[in-house]
């Protein structure tokens, strides 16, 4: 049996710009191999320069590898096939703000796309937006909006829909939980969660918030300095006391507990 | 004595669409060496409050206030000039991004000696400048830098975010002041930066016996010291009190509902299970709900919500709501 994703000895390199054709390049992902099945989420973690946001990117296909190859059920997948990207493997990103077209509004937006990809005709498309604007909890009304008309909240839902619209298998979100504030964050996960029973999507998701990776990852992918030093489930990685790495980005903070009993009200529902 | 005393302070907006109250009627008393957290989402003035008390006002806001005093001085009574001088003496402030709030132009040393004051190195040339640079290395010590010489010459944008916003509070506390406030300082960063950040706070606030004010998103993300806790909403005050009474059992529903959305007080939620959170989201500027800014959001709100709540005072605690989750008589 295929996995819905696997990929293989994956690696990028770059050349720095000064020195000499021989001088060594800069390692920015080692050599790595993973495995992500239908319906689960993959969280990966690591620090600042630890070449996470560049896994996503290579995964979403905005950048290539220089080594290595991903496989998408048993197919393998080429940067430079849109449709097959495109149809299977979507991006979230971090800034809702910045990664939606200030020109454009929030139909035209979404319908895009649509319009590079499917064969749909106008109404269907139509039909299709409004059908995944209702799905991230927005009105049908909200075509006509432009991304200033709406709260942080709702950006980040128009950025949800503009990655489900396709209805991919894969959901590549780099750090897009982190600007939002708390009310807002607990909505979006509420809503990533609600799609992956609905859909089945599978999530790779780029974050450091060891909580958040707690609560909603199935598997968690640790890099360090471009090294693949953890991959397993969640709670065998979190049991796991060996790697002071791994007690360190994990355990130190999950530790950090506010005291607080929650039976006492229990009025706040979802 | 109060350090810094805080009375009804009102901050009005002029905006094309009338005059908006961004912060209603807002209490804040701060004494010497204490850690005072304020959290509050987006859009709760939060970042007005601080801005408010340094005297970063825009000519077309109106601030009016009961009482802001500092230790004992009304700063509203005085002239820019008076105010200006006891601000930069007095206080200091450090915000969210540090790469870009450092100067790119020039080196760490350059910006760190620019704030040390002129009267605190004395003698012949040669002798001030060797004053300087031993307060330079002084202070990155002191903010836990300990690998002085490179940072001395690194420009802003070689440093990492969590170097530079050490270095951000150096340059903030060259000057010695008896009030810090923190804007946010951590909300982008990593959990180690961060945990870094909030160890080295905590502890100026007990070698320098420098108050803390430290503004926050989130109820999680606020340091393990904090003496009292101050949460708002939309520019209203919810409650305000000793941060560990108000965490172990909030009387306000907002109060409760921040705990709640914070991952790290939900330990026994089973693994994906959908969380509480607050329904809707936070109004805009131009569309604040009347009465009480949270009764639109807010489960237990009922009729009366449409009306602002009174003050309660609870021993120690003040809270404005109508139907607070704690009876006031236990």
């Amino acid at each position: 049996m295929s996995h819905l994703l696997e990929v293989r000895n994956l690696g990028k390199t770059y050349r720095s710009r000064k020195g000499w054709p021989w001088t060594p390049k800069s390692v920015a992902i080692e050599p790595l191999s993973f495995t992500l099945e239908a319906g689960e989420i993959l969280a990966v973690m690591g620090e600042t320069g630890s070449g996470k946001s560049t896994l996503a990117q290579i995964i979403g296909g905005v950048d290539t590898a220089t080594s290595g190859e991903i496989l998408l059920n048993g197919q393998k997948l080429h940067s430079n096939n849109y449709p097959q990207l495109c149809n299977n493997i979507r991006m979230i990103f971090q800034d809702s703000e910045n990664s939606l077209n200030a020109h454009l509004n929030i139909g035209k937006q979404l319908e895009e796309p649509l319009l590079f990809n499917t064969q749909l005709t106008a109404a269907e498309r139509q039909e299709r937006v409004n059908l995944t604007l209702q799905r991230v909890g927005m009105l049908r009304e909200h075509w006509e909006f432009y991304p200033h008309m709406l709260s942080s909240g709702q950006k980040q839902r128009v950025c949800i829909a503009r990655a489900i619209i396709l209805e991919p298998q894969i959901v590549v979100a780099d750090e897009a939980l982190v600007a939002l504030d708390p009310s807002i964050r607990a909505q979006i996960i509420n809503l990533m969660l609600d799609l992956q029973k609905d859909m089945g999507i599978s999530y790779i998701l780029v974050t450091h918030s060891p909580q958040i990776v707690k609560h909603i990852a199935d598997k968690i992918l640790i890099l360090y300095r471009g090294k693949m030093i953890a991959f397993d489930k969640t709670d065998i990685v979190l049991e796991d006391t060996q790697q002071t790495y791994v007690q360190q980005l994990l355990h130190e903070h999950l530790k950090q507990n506010i005291q607080y009993n929650s039976d006492r009200s229990a009025k706040i529902a979802d | 004595m109060q350090l810094l005393d805080i009375r009804n302070l009102t901050v009005e907006m002029q905006t094309a669409h009338g005059i908006v109250r961004v912060l209603d009627k807002v209490n804040l008393q701060l004494t010497e060496g204490e850690i005072h957290s304020i959290v509050g989402e987006s859009g709760s003035g939060k970042s007005l409050l601080a801005k408010a008390i340094m005297g970063f006002i825009n000519p077309n806001w109106q601030v009016t206030a009961d009482r802001l005093w500092w230790n004992g001085q009304d700063l509203l009574a005085m002239t820019p000039k008076q105010r200006r001088k006891i601000t930069g003496r007095d206080m200091a402030m450090i915000f969210q991004d540090p790469n870009a709030y450092l100067d790119p132009n020039s080196t760490v040393e350059q910006q760190i000696v620019e704030a040390i004051p002129q009267g605190d190195v004395r003698g012949t040339f040669m002798r001030r400048r060797v004053d300087r640079k031993t307060r330079v290395k002084r202070l990155l010590h002191r903010v836990g830098i300990r690998d002085h010489e490179s940072i001395m010459e690194s420009y802003p944008f070689e440093l990492s975010q969590g170097i530079a916003q050490k270095v951000s509070i150096a340059i903030a506390i060259a000057h010695r002041p008896r009030l810090l406030i923190a804007d946010e300082p951590t909300t982008a960063m990593e959990p180690s930066t961060r945990l870094q950040i909030h160890r080295l706070l905590a502890r100026l606030a007990v070698s320098q016996k420098m108050s803390v004010v430290l503004i926050s998103q989130d109820v999680g993300s606020i340091l393990p010291e904090t003496k009292r806790l101050t949460l708002l909403y939309c520019g209203q005050l919810m409650e305000t009190g000793p941060a560990h009474d108000i965490l172990s059992e909030p009387a306000h529903p907002y109060t409760d509902s921040m705990l709640r959305m914070s991952l790290q007080t939900q330990q026994e939620l089973p693994h994906k299970a959908r969380l509480p959170t607050l329904p809707g989201s936070i109004p805009t500027l131009r569309h604040m709900p009347i009465g009480c800014r949270l009764g639109p959001r807010c489960p237990y709100a009922q009729k009366t919500c449409v009306k602002a709540p009174r003050a309660t005072h609870d021993r120690q605690r003040v809270y404005h709501c109508h139907f607070p989750l704690l009876d006031s008589s236990s």
